[in-house]
């Protein structure tokens, strides 16, 4: 079975890497930094569904309730589309725990790796290869 | 891992094959199955119209299934493909690494005027922050590329475009060019047949598109000639760009084939509004 699940997931990236499509308007390299990883624990307060990337903003307080907002960015719509999310899915009015990675420029800015949700579930929205994973 | 999370991982691929941007913009469709597919879609037969002219109607992309919404509290992984595992601290680099190779690897460039490469290039340099596209902005004919979406009638055709939600109006009715027409985004299209072709002229196309993301800057003496043909359930599109002020010659932009939408229900999406936030956070001249 684990070579069947493999080899589905194995033709699923490959279909992927061959369609490579454009992600970023830009380098997201110029504007977030992969070595500063950061958990925000907070209430999503509201979801830009645009292009050419959705936001999600976040109110996270402090232990003594003081609130800074985030605003966390991820794929394009029409990526998220396809996955099957939709607006509704990202948490809207919910409290959640998103990693992400922070921008460069030390705003509360950072681009989306995971979103955590109270039940449990979770939303990773990511870049790479799963073929190319850790074991 | 569930069947689920497979299904969605092998749907958001396939997906990605029919409705990639990029992939669009590297010739001929490569979708599931390739040229194979293609080959097999050209050789049904051409529906024509009353008048004789083989009928473009039809949806020319997207999926032939519709996309499966995630049940409330569903958890899903959607990876972007980057050649690297999800975990390597380098994606970001390797994101710019493949994007800069498949540039450079381009073998299509516009014939611009040596005096202009220098701009060309500083353009290309900084194009982050100069792309009119990343900012919004429409891309513009031609580097809109073939439509989305094609009604025929006659003496008019309307294209659609799922990007952008951008559509144009063409009359092949034998009238001429607007003389009164403003300088726009999409221009002034009049279109004929020339055999089985279907030629759609355009002018009065304003300066501030570009032809591509590598600082393909034009003048608004551009004038592009597009050509749609139908084969089978395949779809060719063909563009000749002429710019006096810029290119030593004409271009020929690299043609693309799309196979019609299978699914007689297709219908194309409303692209959500564009919105940059991103523009003021960029602080390095990393691009891709």
């Amino acid at each position: 079975m684990r070579q069947i699940l493999g080899s589905a997931l194995g033709l699923a990236i490959a279909l992927l890497g061959a369609a490579a499509p454009a992600l970023a308007h830009h380098s997201l390299q110029s504007e977030y930094d992969i070595n500063q990883s950061i958990t925000l624990k907070g209430t999503v307060t509201k979801v830009d569904w645009v292009n050419p990337h959705v936001y999600v903003y976040l109110d996270v307080k402090d232990d003594k309730g003081a609130v800074t907002k985030w605003a966390v960015t991820t794929l394009p719509p029409g990526n998220l589309r396809r996955g099957g999310l939709t607006r509704d899915l990202l948490g809207y009015g919910e409290t959640v725990s998103i990693l992400a990675f922070r921008a460069r420029d030390g705003a509360n800015l950072a681009f989306l790796r995971t979103i955590t949700f109270a039940d449990g579930h979770k939303l990773e929205i990511w870049l790479g290869d799963a073929t190319k994973e850790a074991p | 891992m569930t069947r689920r999370f497979i299904f969605n991982l092998a749907a958001i691929a396939i997906a990605a094959l029919c409705a990639s941007p990029a992939l669009a913009q590297r010739g001929p469709q490569r979708g599931a199955g390739g040229a194979d597919a293609n080959a097999a879609a050209a050789a049904k037969p051409t529906p024509r119209t009353a008048d004789g002219h083989p009928d473009l109607t039809g949806v020319w992309a997207g999926s032939a299934e519709p996309v499966k919404t995630l049940a409330p509290g569903e958890s899903t992984r959607i990876l972007f493909p980057v050649r690297t595992g999800p975990d390597d601290k380098r994606i970001f680099d390797e994101m710019d690494r493949a994007a800069k190779e498949r540039q450079a690897a381009e073998p299509n460039k516009p014939p611009y005027k040596p005096e202009l490469m220098e701009k060309v290039q500083l353009l290309s340099d900084k194009r982050q922050f100069n792309d009119p596209s990343f900012y919004c902005k429409p891309l513009g004919v031609p580097r809109m590329g073939p439509p989305s979406q094609i009604v025929q009638t006659p003496g008019l055709v309307v294209l659609l475009y799922q990007g952008r939600n951008t559509f144009r109006t063409i009359p092949t009715d034998g009238r001429a060019h607007n003389p009164d027409a403003d300088w726009t985004w999409a221009g002034d299209s009049v279109a004929h047949w020339d055999g089985d072709a279907l030629v759609v002229d355009t002018t009065r196309l304003v300066e501030d598109s570009w032809l591509g993301a590598d600082g393909w800057f034009h003048s608004n003496k551009m004038h592009v000639v597009e050509r749609l043909s139908r084969q089978g359930d395949t779809l060719t599109w063909k563009a000749t760009v002429e710019d006096p002020v810029v290119f030593t010659k004409s271009w020929e932009m690299t043609p693309r084939t799309l196979r019609l939408n299978p699914n007689p229900k297709a219908l194309l999406e409303e692209d959500p509004p564009c919105l940059e936030q991103d523009g003021p956070h960029i602080v390095t001249d990393d691009h891709h």
